[in-house]
């Protein structure tokens, strides 16, 4: 009997344990949760959550909890399903290529009624950051994680092999020159132009060519390609040009090439690529070399037209109370502060999306410290503001993105460069129309 | 009474009714549903199109192309697995020291998760620094790009799920050839036979229905290949390894066309019960063969 009360009294201290902290917070319960859900891994897990538990301690109105939803492909079809319910999270952040897809699901608020509503300064956010988020004029999500694509390149490797450093806005010539060197130099390639979707359409917006007709699909729902011409034949055929010289490293379409290609690169196989700004902070930590940053390449005699910003941003979910949408508008608002963006832009290699930012001594310092971040910060200001740099807006966009990247592979793998863009401009089609016919456009 | 016997036997088997229906055959017939039917964003069917999916879907060359490489993929895996699993097990139960040593390491494979395995192959077909590329390169041969060539991309995942599978099966067939009793080729010996009389006239008879076991189970397997496809190519290049799982993964939750990806999961549950019904169809013809 007694070795009974004993176990009970264990179990139940086992029980208070448990319990004592979910009913001292609910005793204490003040603050309104404002469930986050974020995608962000790594070193970006670790500042996304400090700037949410900076928040957290600045006041005492309310609490951002924050989740990892995994990836955003992974993340986009949990919100979907729970969309619009009570378990929709209050902030979600998505990333770009989502865009068309959440404003027209019916299950998110436009960042704009609260902006408007509790009267925030839009004025202070980079203006070619925020295009991406408009339609028609209206912003839909609040800009936060944004990186655009550079080129990045190994200094020591250009010294060896005696070729001059990039200069600032290079030439697919002048890259297929360095990479040739540099093979003589080291009897294998040394460049990667990884088949991703993204880099077509970067390279794309460089030459002022949009994706998709009716202005990149920002004018009204757009419903064809628009990249089955000179532009598009320009990025395939460098793409040629090196695959026959040889000069060209293929890491493929796995999940996994981005980072197979940024391994190459740091541990020192390949000595030139395109990968997304928001990786410099990883690939300056790891690179045991002299890492070169520049702009992306333009085709010889034409203007570089600049670059659209890749990246993500945080939806606010319809429905939810005065209140939780004031909390999701304060956490905000501390998110994009000057400081938190300068904080976050110096940990991360994203963007700082807060023009102001760029005043504070963290932004300054950072940026002696690091010269290659501001390199990223010059390209995206250089950059016209103008539909092809606004980004692409289309529900279809993953299709779209597998179409060119086939395009971009086949090329390596010797396809016909002409045949193979027509391939990819007229699946495109197909799928924006399948996909617009989905959403009753 | 008959009537309350039926009673019983249905109150008796309501619980797996219960929980088949639930888990298994609702989810099945809304999917023979949903793919007759556009869904919006969030899969809730808008309107009714009858085979409008299906015609699509047949009509769709990227589908063509995924059919092919499936069934190349299904057939190529199946056949090598079991044929090596089985040259294995043969080897395998030989008594010889330190034998266990060997029977630990060919079935390891079972103990490796599709991922931490996918990945490792990732390394080994990596153009620059993997194993593969190495030796090409040690003995002089052109360079292959592993999993960006549309042809060897595909044999780099069979290769991939081959090894993967490689182990159970040989768990199983091991289990099969030791379980045949020594006298028979006590029996072979005295009269004379040789190795390959005894292969094909003892030790192949005797564990026909494991090899058959074996092969349904890893034909199915392979018909729901993912991990290693996303892991190592993402079906790609240019869809070449764009196995149906992936397909159908790929347009549900990517393209978010869950009316396509539920078409495509008739098709695909078509296939895996036509070639099941042949196997067992030629299963039972064999037995009824041996059985005269």
């Amino acid at each position: 009997m007694f070795k009974n009360i004993a176990k009970y009294s264990a179990l139940l201290a086992i029980g208070a344990g448990v319990a004592a902290p979910v009913t001292t917070v609910d005793a204490a319960s003040k603050p309104e949760k404002i469930v986050f859900w974020h995608s962000m891994t790594g070193q970006n897990q670790k500042s996304i959550e400090r700037i949410v538990k900076d928040f957290n301690n600045s006041q005492k109105d309310y609490e951002v909890v924050p989740e990892f939803q995994g990836q955003y492909v992974e993340a986009l079809p949990k919100f979907l399903s729970v969309g619009g319910s009570k378990k929709a999270p209050d902030l979600f952040q998505s990333n770009e290529i989502s865009t068309k897809q959440l404003a027209s699901s019916g299950m998110i608020e436009p960042m704009e009624t609260i902006t408007k509503k509790y009267k925030y300064d839009i004025n202070d956010i980079q203006e070619n950051i925020l295009d991406y988020y408009k339609i028609d004029g209206k912003l839909y999500s609040m800009p936060f994680n944004s990186s655009a694509p550079v080129l990045y390149y190994n200094k020591d490797a250009f010294k060896k092999a005696g070729i001059d450093e990039l200069p600032k806005s290079p030439t697919y010539e002048e890259i297929t020159d360095a990479a040739k060197k540099l093979k003589d130099d080291n009897g294998k390639a040394r460049l990667s132009i990884l088949p991703y979707g993204w880099t077509f359409e970067e390279l794309l917006a460089n030459q002022n060519q949009t994706l998709v007709n009716n202005e990149n699909g920002r004018k009204k729902t757009a419903t064809k390609s628009t990249f089955n011409n000179e532009a598009g034949k320009n990025v395939l055929n460098w793409i040629k040009t090196n695959a026959d010289a040889k000069t060209l490293v293929d890491y493929g379409t796995g999940a996994n090439a981005g980072d197979n290609e940024i391994a190459g690169f740091t541990s020192g196989q390949i000595d030139m690529f395109m990968n997304s700004s928001a990786s410099l902070g990883d690939i300056q930590k790891n690179a045991k070399f002299d890492v070169g940053v520049t702009y992306m390449p333009r085709p010889e005699g034409t203007d570089a037209n600049g670059v659209a910003i890749g990246g993500a941003s945080i939806w606010q979910s319809k429905g939810k109370s005065d209140k939780a949408q004031k909390g999701s508008y304060e956490f905000l608002k501390f998110a994009t502060s000057p400081e938190e963006q300068a904080k976050w832009a110096k940990d991360t290699g994203y963007f700082a999306i807060n023009k102001k930012s760029y005043d504070t001594d963290t932004m300054k310092d950072a940026f002696k410290e690091t010269p290659n971040l501001k390199v990223a910060v010059d390209q995206l200001n250089d950059s016209k503001r103008n539909p092809a740099t606004a980004g692409a807006l289309i529900t279809a966009m993953p299709k779209e993105r597998v179409n060119t990247q086939n395009a971009m592979e086949n090329v390596i793998n010797g396809k016909d460069v002409n045949s193979e863009l027509e391939k990819a401009a007229k699946q495109t089609d197909e799928d924006i129309k399948a996909a617009n016919e989905q959403s009753g456009e | 009474m008959h009537k309350r016997q039926n009673l019983l036997a249905f109150g008796l088997l309501f619980p797996s009714i219960l929980v088949l229906g639930t888990f298994v055959f609702y989810p099945m017939i809304k999917t023979f549903w949903l793919s007759t039917q556009t869904t919006d964003l969030m899969g809730n069917p808008i309107n009714s199109v009858g085979f409008k999916n299906f015609t699509n879907l047949f009509n769709s060359e990227i589908f063509r192309t995924s059919i092919t490489v499936t069934l190349i993929f299904v057939l190529v895996t199946t056949v090598v697995t079991v044929v090596l699993a089985y040259w294995l097990a043969i080897l395998a139960s030989s008594k010889l020291k330190g034998i266990g040593f060997f029977r630990t390491i060919f079935s390891a494979t079972m103990g490796i998760s599709v991922t931490v395995a996918s990945i490792l192959w990732l390394f080994m077909f990596n153009p620059q620094i993997g194993m593969f590329s190495r030796i090409l390169a040690f003995l002089h041969l052109p360079d292959i790009n592993w999993l960006s060539d549309p042809v060897w991309a595909l044999v780099a995942i069979i290769g991939t799920t081959v090894w993967m599978n490689l182990g159970f099966s040989f768990l199983i067939l091991l289990g099969a050839v030791q379980a045949i009793p020594e006298d028979l080729y006590q029996v072979a010996d005295l009269n004379g036979a040789s190795k390959w009389l005894r292969l094909t006239k003892i030790t192949l008879p005797a564990t026909e229905p494991t090899v058959f076991f074996v092969t349904v189970v890893t034909l199915i397997n392979a018909f729901q290949t993912f991990g290693q496809v996303d892991i190592l190519t993402a079906g790609g290049p240019d869809y070449h390894t764009n196995l149906l799982v992936y397909s159908i993964y790929q347009d549900a939750f990517v393209n978010h066309a869950v009316g396509r990806a539920s078409a495509e999961s008739v098709v695909l549950t078509v296939i895996i019960m036509v070639v099941t019904f042949i196997q067992f169809y030629l299963n039972k013809r064999k037995a009824a063969r041996y059985a005269d």
